[in-house]
């Protein structure tokens, strides 16, 4: 039944990586390689020319895009496996629940502070600590996605629109405290306010986008192959 | 019991009895392997050639 859910997963993030492929190769590819042309003088070698061919870029880019969505579609799968019973919801419904806390552990809750950058941003801090306070911030979010979901499963027996406004409580009160009290890390001096909000706006959206494709995707072959039991498959083990 | 009944506490039971120990160590050190591998690689073409990713996936390395 694990390997069950694995194989599901990896399948389900193949889906979703194929559409972040092409959504890298179409969109995102030359989007980035616009802005890195518009400002001068960004590069990430240290003698101002790159270190890699552009083409090169472009091609390893659309490969870690699949690469990235099948990564998180195995642990989806792994996830699931192990959550399902403490979800809310009940068949397809409990993946999206996990496919939300997912999203808003690794991705949402670290850009409330730091939030997506394009080329040429000026970062206030240096990579080191960028890398800590990222680690930290996933683990506020997985803190804040078990909150909320334990807060749902606590007040659901009572009433079904309260636990949904108590489920969805912790996340809000992120949403909207985080990044008032936390200082501006990342600024754009070479671009303007419309261009970055449009860029956080596609990365943030494209994220999502893996996340629903692949809580989907999952369903969809969850609903193909019948759902199996714990029962079932331990008897035929044991017997 | 159904997939429905079951808790967290009977999947970490199921699974411990579905996977063997050696399974899931060999599983875990070849997680650990392409994990050293790939960090290996990080620098710096691998990584550079990741550049256009990191910007769209927002991930905070740079």
């Amino acid at each position: 039944m694990f390997f069950a859910y694995l194989k599901r997963g990896l399948l389900a993030g193949g889906v979703a990586g194929i559409a972040y492929g092409l959504f890298m190769a179409t969109v995102a590819n030359p989007l980035v390689g616009y802005l890195e042309h518009v400002q001068h003088g960004h590069s990430h070698a240290p003698d101002g020319g790159s270190v890699v061919a552009e083409s090169t870029t472009a091609i390893v880019s659309v490969g870690g895009g699949l690469l990235w969505a099948l990564f998180l579609g195995g642990c989806f799968g792994i996830a699931l496996y192990f959550l399902e019973p403490a979800l809310p919801g009940r068949g397809a419904a409990k993946g999206f629940v996990l496919a939300a806390s997912g999203f808003l552990t690794i991705s949402v809750t670290p850009w409330l502070v730091l939030p997506p950058f394009a080329p040429g941003a000026e970062q206030v801090l240096g990579i080191d600590t960028r890398f800590a306070l990222y680690a930290g911030l996933v683990a506020l979010g997985g803190l804040i996605a078990a909150s909320s979901v334990l807060a749902y499963n606590r007040v659901e027996p009572q009433s079904r629109g309260l636990a949904v406004v108590a489920g969805a409580l912790p996340v809000v009160t992120a949403v909207a405290v985080l990044p008032t009290v936390s200082p501006t890390l990342v600024s754009h001096p070479e671009l303007s306010a419309d261009l970055v909000a449009a860029y956080r706006a596609m990365v943030v959206l494209s994220q999502g986008s893996i996340w629903v494709l692949i809580a989907a995707a999952f369903g969809w072959l969850q609903r193909r192959n019948g759902v199996e039991t714990t029962v079932s498959e331990t008897a035929g083990t044991t017997t | 019991m159904t997939s429905q009944s079951d808790t967290v506490a009977d999947r970490i039971e199921t699974a411990r009895a579905e996977i063997a120990p050696t399974t899931a160590l060999a599983i875990f050190g070849f997680g650990v392997a392409i994990t050293f591998t790939l960090l290996l690689l990080q620098e710096p073409l691998a990584h550079e050639s990741l550049h256009n990713f990191r910007h769209a996936a927002g991930i905070v390395c740079h």
